[in-house]
């Protein structure tokens, strides 16, 4: 009978354990603002609007050009 | 920006500013590639860099300075993050190393 009871006490803390577990990492989730991208990751395909309102897609340059993606924080600014 | 060219790169700055704007800012700086607008913040979501910057206590996400270097393959090969971002020598020693075809 002693035995089961501290199963049971094991196993509640074994779920208490993951359940903070999964709490800090929904925290990090939001504050993080480091990139998860790495060196050998794909890079996400994207399709948006140059300056000259012309669209420009990741995907038209695969097999043709190394690409730099440089992001600036805005415009007119020393970002 | 010509030695990227040389090294079989293209060049794209991207921010959430709009097509016009970043038009002007091209024509103020001269800049001789493009300027991509992320306005609906997208693609900073997709790439993980959208930043929280505190102006007069308003909080705004914008993007974070961040450099990404992408192979012919889509893969990428150097990610360099806010002030080592701002040198681009290291893309460029990246895209000099990579592969020609």
């Amino acid at each position: 009978m002693r035995q089961i009871r501290w199963m049971n006490m094991i196993v509640v803390a074994a779920m208490a354990g993951t359940m903070v577990m999964g709490a800090t990492r929904t925290q990090e989730d939001v504050k993080v603002s480091h990139t998860s991208l790495k060196a050998g990751d794909m890079a996400p395909d994207f399709t948006l609007l140059d300056n000259k309102w012309k669209q420009i897609h990741l995907s038209d340059y695969r097999g043709k050009k190394n690409v730099v993606l440089a992001f600036y924080v805005l415009a007119f600014t020393e970002g | 920006m010509a030695k990227l060219e040389a090294s079989d790169a293209v060049v794209f700055g991207i921010s959430i500013d709009s097509p016009a704007a970043n038009n002007a800012f091209a024509e103020k700086i001269g800049v001789t590639f493009p300027l991509l607008s992320d306005m609906n913040r997208k693609v900073l979501k997709e790439y993980g860099i959208l930043k929280m910057y505190n102006v007069q206590k308003q909080e705004y996400d914008w993007a974070q300075r961040t450099t990404f270097v992408v192979d012919k393959k889509g893969v990428i090969q150097s990610v360099e993050e806010e002030a080592s971002a701002i040198n681009p020598n290291n893309a460029v020693a990246v895209c000099t190393k990579l592969p020609k075809k």
